[in-house]
């Protein structure tokens, strides 16, 4: 076997910018995953009959199917239902962003309702609506609470944004393919790839750690 | 103050409250005791509809509390202090009473917080400000508590057993800040175990059992000449 180190150093520069663009896709899907998901959890335990029944849909829909095939649904379904293309950057943001919504929205919902049921009584009790006191009380409490599971949301959404190779997509795992179709360098190049990811999502866990520690202060009863 | 006429209450099959008519006086200070499971915190409860009755009317101030419609502007008439504080972890002693005049009368944000170092410098507690909830003791806590009610300049308050959480050594804090409010012609209802700030600070004594007002009266009545069995036995065991 022989390692081609030349390769690995040749295709680095190519590689990081896949890397770029992987990492601008996860974070436009998360900061999209995080609105949808903290809107969808909060409807799941609302009072509103229909919104908690179209929240509970929209969570068994995209939990309950493959990310792949909703991307395959978005960027090659949907033109067939509007008669137009799908820009390949919104079908992949779009998808990982909607899929990613589900994931957070049980994240937040367990959240919320993880925070003593006294908070929500003294915050009617002084005679703020259900929704002042969600957004003054119940959720930046459930916010600090939601920080470690919401980072392993973050790496997973990393990670299955490769998926977005399969359209053409030129994120990391896309870059790597394309090299390897002119190289043959399966070893050296996956490796690479591989490590890059690596580095990624330690970065994230360790950021993730910094800030449970940052906000731990102010929230033991 | 508050009138209550044929309430109910029952959680799924277990009725809780069966019947319950009572006039609250402005002014009147209400000491609720009877035994656990007796409906005096839920009867406490529903007096601002933190549970709905299953029947019956209840008018606070002369508005009848009818659902959603009208029910934060009676809360925002009636404060109310838990057994556990629940104040607000995440925010300051003084932005804990701060928020709802701020968010719910729309009060500036200088003079809620002028209010609010008052009200704190009322329960003893000026220096205590800038801290979190976490820092202080059940008592301090309960005083805050105290204090963020009385920032919405409540016409009622209810205590829904303030001091069953605390150690023996902060109940007579709490009650002495209770006891001043009393002085102060506050309409008070308060559910405890405390019998001697029943017996010294109310007007009125109810005795609730399984649901339903046994007994009333002027504290000296029910503790020396009770006339019911169940209170006589009660007050044998707690006195």
């Amino acid at each position: 076997m022989h390692f081609n180190w030349d390769l690995v150093i040749n295709s680095f520069p190519l590689l990081l910018v896949g890397a770029g663009v992987t990492v601008k896709i996860t974070a436009m899907s998360v900061a999209l995953g995080v609105i949808i998901g903290m809107f969808v959890g909060i409807a799941r335990i609302c009072h509103v009959k229909p919104l908690r029944f179209l929240a509970a849909v929209y969570v068994d829909f995209f939990r309950g199917t493959p990310l792949l095939v909703q991307i395959f649904l978005v960027y090659f379904a949907l033109p067939v239902i509007t008669g137009q293309r799908v820009d390949p950057y919104v079908a992949a943001v779009g998808a990982c962003g909607i899929n990613s919504g589900a994931y957070v929205a049980e994240i937040f919902r367990a959240g919320i309702q993880s925070i003593d049921e006294g908070q929500m009584e003294a915050g009617r009790s002084l005679g703020m609506t259900w929704v002042q006191t969600m957004r003054y009380i119940i959720i930046p409490q459930a916010f600090k609470r939601v920080i470690p599971p919401l980072g392993n949301e973050f790496i997973a959404l990393l990670k299955d944004s490769s998926l977005v190779s399969v359209i053409g997509f030129e994120e990391l795992t896309r870059r790597g393919q394309l090299i390897i179709a002119k190289t043959y360098g399966s070893l050296e190049i996956w490796m690479s790839v591989a490590i890059i990811y690596l580095v990624m999502t330690l970065t994230i866990s360790r950021f993730v750690a910094y800030l449970e520690w940052r906000f731990k202060t102010d929230d033991r009863h | 103050m508050i009138d209550i006429e044929k309430l109910h209450k029952s959680f799924g099959k277990n009725e809780v409250l069966k019947g319950i008519d009572l006039h609250i006086a402005e002014k009147e200070v209400v000491a609720i005791i009877g035994p656990s499971g007796s409906g005096k915190s839920t009867l406490l409860r529903c007096m601002n509809y933190l549970e709905r009755p299953t029947s019956g009317v209840i008018s606070v101030d002369g508005i009848t509390l009818t659902g959603e419609a009208n029910i934060n502007k009676v809360r925002e008439e009636v404060g109310m202090v838990f057994q556990r504080f629940n104040l607000f972890p995440h925010m300051t002693v003084l932005r804990n009473i701060m928020l709802a005049p701020m968010k719910v009368r729309h009060v500036a944000e200088a003079e809620a917080e002028q209010t609010a170092r008052k009200l704190l410098a009322r329960v003893g507690l000026a220096e205590k400000a800038d801290a979190y909830p976490h820092q202080l003791s059940g008592g301090q806590q309960q005083r805050v508590a105290i204090a963020r009610a009385l920032a919405m300049k409540p016409k009622v308050m209810l205590f829904d057993e303030p001091t069953s959480a605390l150690d023996p050594e902060m109940v007579g804090e709490v009650l002495d800040v209770m006891r001043q409010l009393a002085e102060e012609g506050m309409t008070m209802v308060v559910v405890t175990h405390e019998m001697g700030f029943a017996r010294e600070v109310s007007d009125r004594v109810l005795f609730v059992d399984d649901g339903q007002i046994l007994e009333q009266g002027k504290p000296e009545e029910v503790f020396e000449h009770p006339k019911e069995e169940r209170t006589k036995s009660f007050l044998s065991k707690v006195l």
